[in-house]
């Protein structure tokens, strides 16, 4: 076994050493099979598209960027797209690093919190808050539910005066108008 | 202008000077300064065309975008083709406008534009009293191509009728490119590009 893998090296250090002395030219040849298609220049973070065409990454990426509608190989024209290309590892990185995942850095998911608007601290709570959107969803029946509080299971309202009780009559009232208005608008449309 | 464009023409001047195209004269490129971005291309107009023998001139100029974007470019010599402004040398050219792609090089594009000589699109016009006259009158079409290309990008002379009618115009005190254009868009009727030339 320990022949074996000798005998590759040694080929290796002298055909390496060969390159070496036969010139600048023909060590050109043989780094041009790895030129990228876009910088031709040796293909740094290097990705191959499905019609084996090779790329620095960050090049591709321009590329796909300035024609976000028509994404074709810069080379024969085929199909091509960001889930379409395979990165290529050599031996020399010590921590591969998937290219596309770096460089440039992979648009993040948006989750924007809920907006809150003021007075309307109890939403999500579980408590009388809830019923004004309930109400929207039954509307017009909801009103009378959120207005009289008709229902039974649900917490009875807080008690009258408190700060909680006041910002629920308002919120009522708003959402009363809001009801008429639109029943307005109905009968005029 | 970025690094990457600066850097690809510089590779691709050197991929240019030392290509088989060069050495059989086919295509060349010249630096207009030592910036990288505007570049002066010839080539040779492809053999059993009009334009063969003649040499034409091309300012290429290299946006910063380059190689995302292509260069612009444009017929510094005047040419009579249907893909090419007889008046400003604007080409048009796919590969030149939304068929670019990025692997394309100045290499390329000279070859392609030499295609372009020798395979003209006339449904698809820069030019459409060019267009036209290809159409329907091809023997005057390639009359007027060939004269253009003896002027102009130093090809065999070819019709001493034509240049005898350009004489006449330039006697009656016309300029001489004025007169050639009126004469070669009016299929080389002397009345009619006198006219056209009054108006």
């Amino acid at each position: 076994m320990s022949s074996d893998t000798e005998k590759p090296s040694t080929s290796a250090e002298a055909s390496g050493s060969g390159s070496n002395s036969a010139g600048p030219g023909e060590d050109d040849d043989k780094t041009a099979a790895y030129e990228c298609n876009i910088c031709l220049d040796t293909a740094h973070d290097a990705v191959v598209s499905m019609c084996g065409h090779l790329f620095c990454w960050p090049c591709l990426h321009q590329w796909l960027e300035t024609r976000p509608h028509r994404q074709l190989c810069p080379v024969c024209k085929a199909g091509i797209g960001k889930d379409k290309v395979i990165p290529i590892y050599g031996r020399g990185n010590p921590n591969p690093q998937d290219p596309r995942e770096k460089l440039p850095p992979r648009p993040q998911g948006q989750r924007p919190e809920p907006e809150t608007t003021g007075g309307f601290p109890g939403f999500g709570f579980g408590d009388a808050g809830f019923q004004f959107s309930f109400g929207i969803g039954a509307f017009p029946f909801g009103i009378f539910t959120s207005s009289f509080n008709m229902s039974d299971n649900r917490p009875g309202p807080p008690p009258p005066g408190s700060a909680q009780h006041t910002e629920e009559q308002f919120l009522s009232r708003i959402f009363l108008w809001v009801a008429i208005i639109f029943i307005f608008w109905l009968i005029v449309a | 202008m970025t690094n990457i464009a600066q850097a690809r023409i510089k590779r691709e001047f050197k991929e240019v000077v030392k290509s088989d195209e060069v050495a059989a004269c086919n295509i060349t490129l010249e630096l207009v300064d030592d910036k990288y971005n505007e570049l002066i291309g010839k080539i040779a107009g492809p053999p059993d065309t009009p334009y063969a023998e003649g040499t034409f001139c091309l300012e290429i100029r290299i946006p910063e975008t380059y190689p995302f974007n292509p260069p612009i470019v444009k017929f510094l010599t005047k040419i009579w083709h249907p893909n090419i402004s007889s008046v400003t040398g604007a080409i048009c050219l796919d590969i030149l406008k939304d068929q670019w792609a990025a692997a394309m090089t100045l290499r390329t594009v000279l070859l392609s534009l030499q295609a372009l000589l020798a395979a003209a699109e006339p449904d698809d016009p820069q030019d459409a009293v060019v267009a036209q006259q290809y159409k329907e009158n091809y023997s005057i079409f390639e009359k007027t191509a060939k004269h253009w290309t003896a002027v102009y990008a130093g090809g065999p002379k070819s019709c001493p009728e034509l240049d005898s009618k350009i004489t006449s115009l330039k006697n009656m005190g016309f300029d001489e490119n004025q007169a050639r254009a009126a004469l070669s868009s009016k299929g080389w009727d002397i009345e009619r590009a006198t006219e056209y030339l009054i108006n």
